[in-house]
């Protein structure tokens, strides 16, 4: 298993990187220090790994990270910061969607790539958007407020 | 009442650190020259170790750990029990495995790649045990002993039938209570063995000093209680074990107890002497730990007009291949099912049985939400049997305010001080359309629509009058910093329900500070005063009210000293905040010119070298009061495919004054999602041949609730009672594991109006009301069949 040199694009930063070919994307990105990257199964089951990669929302722990080479990737911790939070992180706050948090950055990363293909999402393109990421805490009420809200809170910006 | 805080919604402190991902929780934390652990886990349900051949694991560098090289103290992982209902039979590794996924040993390496490769090394020699995975066999005749004997107190017990432990309670002469009933009805219930599912799956990481002392960063409900059982099981003194709060990705009762992995971390730190991370996966997880599986059998007697006589409740419970808290849960099960209800004379006979599957332990609602499935099914169907609304009938047979409350079971009994069951059942049938519900069974067509109700309740923490058979206190530090803000030092665990919030409020509200002036302080075992457990609903009402207690003593102090530097009478002062100041204000209301900023006191104080104002408390709740919560759900039913839809879910919660609206209405919520689950759809399956999971380790094999399967927003309806707990901190009482408890009755009676069937085995799944609406189909015809036949007879006949 020789390792290879990849180049890693988070969130505006270029990371070179020597990885084996089984390192999964998830570990490359948490290794690298983005432990807002959340393991919870490294099985796709449960979407707490969710990442951005070029656009769309893949499971951080399916994807190989020599296949993310030279790919723009983007997790939470790149949507905002606690100085200029992204809408859809102060929305997950105003409305109370985080209990635990452990499922949000992947909710959250879910719920980005939503907005940024329909930005008026119906219920159903909702319910389907973030049918991939399990949340034991909520209920999902919440969450389900705060995106709605968000997209609001973004189109009208 | 009028508060200036409590009752208000503000920013969660913690909640941007969650959105933005920097909240750190243990598998978050990288130490310098940290090493990576893996656990070998056991492929069998019930074997012995012949051997362990380490050499090449060795080889590779790795640090490896077996029964022998750990200390043989057995412990309990959940030093909740007092000593002498403390059963202890587990080792920080097994010598023989009882249940598949047992830890047997252990590995640690620089990296994780390498960890893996030592773990893949250990070669290990098995010699396999007959194994039960049903307690009625595991209790056979010539069974293999589980364990052969556990230490209680000190003393080996022998385990005799693997029967862990078996508990009676006697109120009055049930003999003599059935006689006097006009009907007696019987039924058994079997609950399912879920999987917690909390979203972080276990982990620890620990770092060893020079000087013999540890650092530990857990998945814990309790930092006291983890630093408290490595001390013992290390034999290392308290000072030198020091155990941090980290943020926690869900519980749910899975970490009540000290976590399994977090001795082996421990033992692999202290050898490899370097800092250790381990991280279960998420197949690790669901081998380490269960909702109690149990089946209760119900037999109640009434009169013709509705009067509870007797009841008799006979429990069993799979306690799995350890014992972490089936004493307790025994007490609990009687405790849950005769709380709500008079009953003259009661019988409770409970028994934990061994098997070889996953431990078993408390998950949100700790024996209620079984208990409370088989009791609500049963009184609804008594009350349709004697043809009384079953609100009526609950009612009529309620305990009620002032009544004896037996809440957790015989010894930790409190009196009802605030009821808000009767408005919340009110309320909540006039919400739902209660009165306008179809007769049961009388529909026909492919959907069928249908209403049910059930009542629950939970605890708020277990300190009763009593000294009881469980502890239950907290402490905590409050000190005023020198710009008038606060420090509060709690050793709680907040789950994600606000728990900690709440106890900010609690002390903002008593001191009379803005919200935004009081912090909550890291916490770790060294600097915190003892905290029992965050479990049982307790955090706001016992946590908060030793917050309470210790705010109450700086309260004075801030009036003494201002009473000084006011040169007015400390009775006669007065302290609010002042929201353009951004501070609490000290006045005395006839003189409201002369007045002091709380910050400008305490600096007065340093300048004056008067010391600190600053408090530390314990306190141990007396009263445990009930949070009462209703459930009224409408359903509709698809015939052909057996798929229920909620329509609407009507909640209503009695948890006292209320402190975080918007986080209550969140926990009713999320005990919905829950409680729909483990009403409908959620299985945790055993293969009996193998004694694995079905699911090998796959979460959605366990059907935890996805949003596709949540309730819509709309539907839900929450709705609180105007009560007061007058031993409750500001009136205020717990909510969380009372959120789910009536659930799945509430479901189980629903059905029974859209399809005149009972349910009385969850998870009530889509095959499972398939069949039985077979069955029933079936018997319709048989019946159709032989009335047909008669006629055809009676026709001959003339
Ligand atoms: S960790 Fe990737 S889906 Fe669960
Ligand atoms: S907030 Fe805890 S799992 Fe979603």
């Amino acid at each position: 298993m020789t390792p290879k040199l990849v180049k890693l694009n988070v969130n505006g930063r270029a990371h070179h990187t020597a990885l084996a070919p089984n390192t999964t994307l998830l570990h490359a990105l948490r290794d690298l220090g983005y432990t807002d990257v959340k393991s919870g199964c490294e099985k796709g089951d449960c979407g707490a790994c969710g990442v951005i990669v070029n656009g769309a929302v893949v499971n951080s722990c399916l994807l190989l990270a020599w296949l993310a080479d030279n790919q723009e990737i983007i997790t939470v911790a790149g949507l905002g910061a606690a100085a200029k939070p992204h809408p859809l992180q102060q929305a997950f706050v105003d409305f109370g969607a985080a209990q635990c948090g452990f499922c949000t950055p992947g909710m959250i990363m879910s719920a980005k790539a939503l907005l940024d293909e329909y930005p008026h999402p119906t219920d159903e393109q909702m319910r389907e958007a973030l049918s991939g990421n399990l949340c034991r805490c909520t209920g999902y009420t919440r969450i389900f407020e705060a995106v709605q809200n968000a997209a609001h809170e973004i189109t009208s910006d | 009442m009028n508060y200036q805080i409590l009752g208000n919604n503000y920013q969660r402190k913690d909640g941007i650190g969650k959105v933005t991902g920097s909240e750190t929780y243990t598998s978050d934390v990288i130490l310098p020259r940290m090493w990576h652990a893996r656990v070998l886990r056991s492929p069998y349900a019930h074997a012995r170790i012949i051997s362990i051949d380490q050499t090449a694991a060795k080889a590779l560098g790795a640090v490896v750990l077996t029964y022998a090289d750990v200390p043989h103290l057995k412990y309990n992982e959940r030093i909740v029990s007092i000593p002498p209902h403390l059963f202890r039979d587990r080792t920080v590794l097994a010598d023989k495995a009882r249940h598949v996924g047992e830890a047997v040993a252990a590995v640690a390496a620089p990296t994780e790649q390498l960890a893996e490769k030592a773990l893949r090394a250990l070669k290990i020699e098995w010699e396999i045990l007959p194994h039960y995975t049903d307690p009625a066999d595991a209790q056979s005749e010539n069974a293999e002993p589980i364990h052969d004997a556990v230490l209680l107190n000190g003393e080996m017990k022998p385990i005799e039938n693997n029967v862990a432990v078996a508990r009676t309670v006697n109120v009055g002469n049930v003999d003599e209570g059935f006689e006097h009933a006009d009907f007696i009805f019987e039924r058994e219930y079997l609950t399912s063995r879920i999987y917690h599912a909390q979203m972080e799956t276990k982990s620890c990481v620990c770092d060893p000093a020079s000087d013999g002392s540890i650092t530990v960063y857990p998945t814990t409900q309790s930092i006291h209680n983890t630093r408290q059982l490595l001390g013992e099981i290390f034999n290392i003194p308290l000072h030198k074990v020091n155990v941090k709060r980290v943020a926690i990705g869900g519980t749910f009762g899975s970490s009540i107890q000290m976590n399994s992995i977090i001795p082996i971390c421990v033992a692999l730190a202290l050898k490899a002497k370097h800092p250790v991370k381990l991280v279960s996966t998420r197949e690790e997880d669901m081998y380490d730990h269960v909702r109690y599986q149990t089946k209760l059998k119900l037999k109640i007697g009434v009169t013709r007009d509705g009067k509870i006589t007797a009841g008799h409740i006979q429990a069993l419970a799979d306690v799995g291949g350890h014992n972490i808290q089936a004493y307790a849960l025994l007490s609990v099960l009687a405790g849950w099912s005769a709380s709500l209800y008079k009953f003259p004379h009661l019988r409770f006979e409970g028994k934990a049985v061994y098997t070889n599957k996953t431990p078993s332990c408390a998950m949100q609602g700790f024996g209620n939400p079984q208990a409370t499935f088989a009791m609500e099914s049963l009184t609804d169907e008594i009350a349709h049997e004697l043809e009384l609304d079953p609100i009526e009938f609950k009612l009529k047979n309620y305990v009620g305010l002032g009544g004896t409350f037996w809440g957790q079971g015989p010894s930790v009994q409190s009196i009802i001080r605030s009821d808000g069951v009767p408005q919340l059942l009110h309320d909540g049938a006039q919400k739902i359309g209660w009165r306008a519900r179809p007769k049961a069974g009388t529909q026909t067509g492919r959907y069928r629509h249908g209403i049910g109700m059930a009542r629950g309740f939970h605890t708020s923490g277990a300190g009763a009058p009593k000294p009881g058979e469980v502890i239950d206190y907290s402490g905590a530090f409050i000190k005023i910093n020198e710009d008038g803000t606060v420090d509060v030092v709690h050793a709680m665990m907040d789950h994600g329900g606000g728990t900690l919030e709440a106890i900010a409020k609690i002390v903002a509200e008593e001191l009379g500070v803005p919200i935004e002036n009081v912090g909550i302080s890291p916490a770790d075992t060294l600097t915190t005063v003892y905290d029992v457990v965050t479990h049982a609903t307790r955090g706001v009402y016992a946590g908060g009210g030793a917050a309470h207690k210790a705010a109450l003593k700086v309260k004075q102090q801030i009036f003494e000293y201002a009473s000084r530097v006011l040169e007015l009478q400390a009775d006669s002062l007065v302290i609010e905040p002042d929201y353009e100041l951004r501070q609490g204000v000290i006045y005395c209301p006839n003189f409201p010119e002369r007045r002091i900023t709380l910050g400008a006191l305490a600096k007065q104080l340093q300048i004056n070298s008067w010391g600190t104002m600053a408090a530390v408390e314990s306190l141990r709740q007396v009263n445990c009061p009930p949070a009462f919560v209703t459930y009224f759900i409408d359903l509709t039913v698809d015939t052909e495919t057996g798929h229920v839809t909620t329509n609407r879910a009507v909640i209503g919660s009695d948890c006292g004054t209320v402190v975080n609206p918007a986080m209550a209405i969140g926990q009713l919520e999320g005990g919905l999602s829950k409680g729909v689950g483990y009403a409908l759809v959620e299985d945790n399956q055993w293969d009996a041949q193998t004694g694995q999971l079905t699911s090998k380790g796959f979460w959605i094999d366990g059907k935890t609730p996805a949003i596709s399967e949540a309730p819509f927003n709309e539907n839900i309806i929450t709705h609180f009672s105007d009560t007061y707990e007058p031993s409750g901190p500001f009136g205020a009482k717990g909510i969380g594991e009372a959120a789910t408890n009536p659930c799945a009755a509430a479901y189980a009676n629903a059905l029974y109006n859209a399809l005149g069937i009972r349910f009385t085995e969850l998870p009530i799944t889509a095959e499972k009301i398939l069949r039985a609406l077979n069955a029933e189909e079936n018997r319709e015809a048989r019946v159709e069949m032989r009335e047909m036949e008669a006629m055809a007879v009676m026709q001959a006949a003339e």
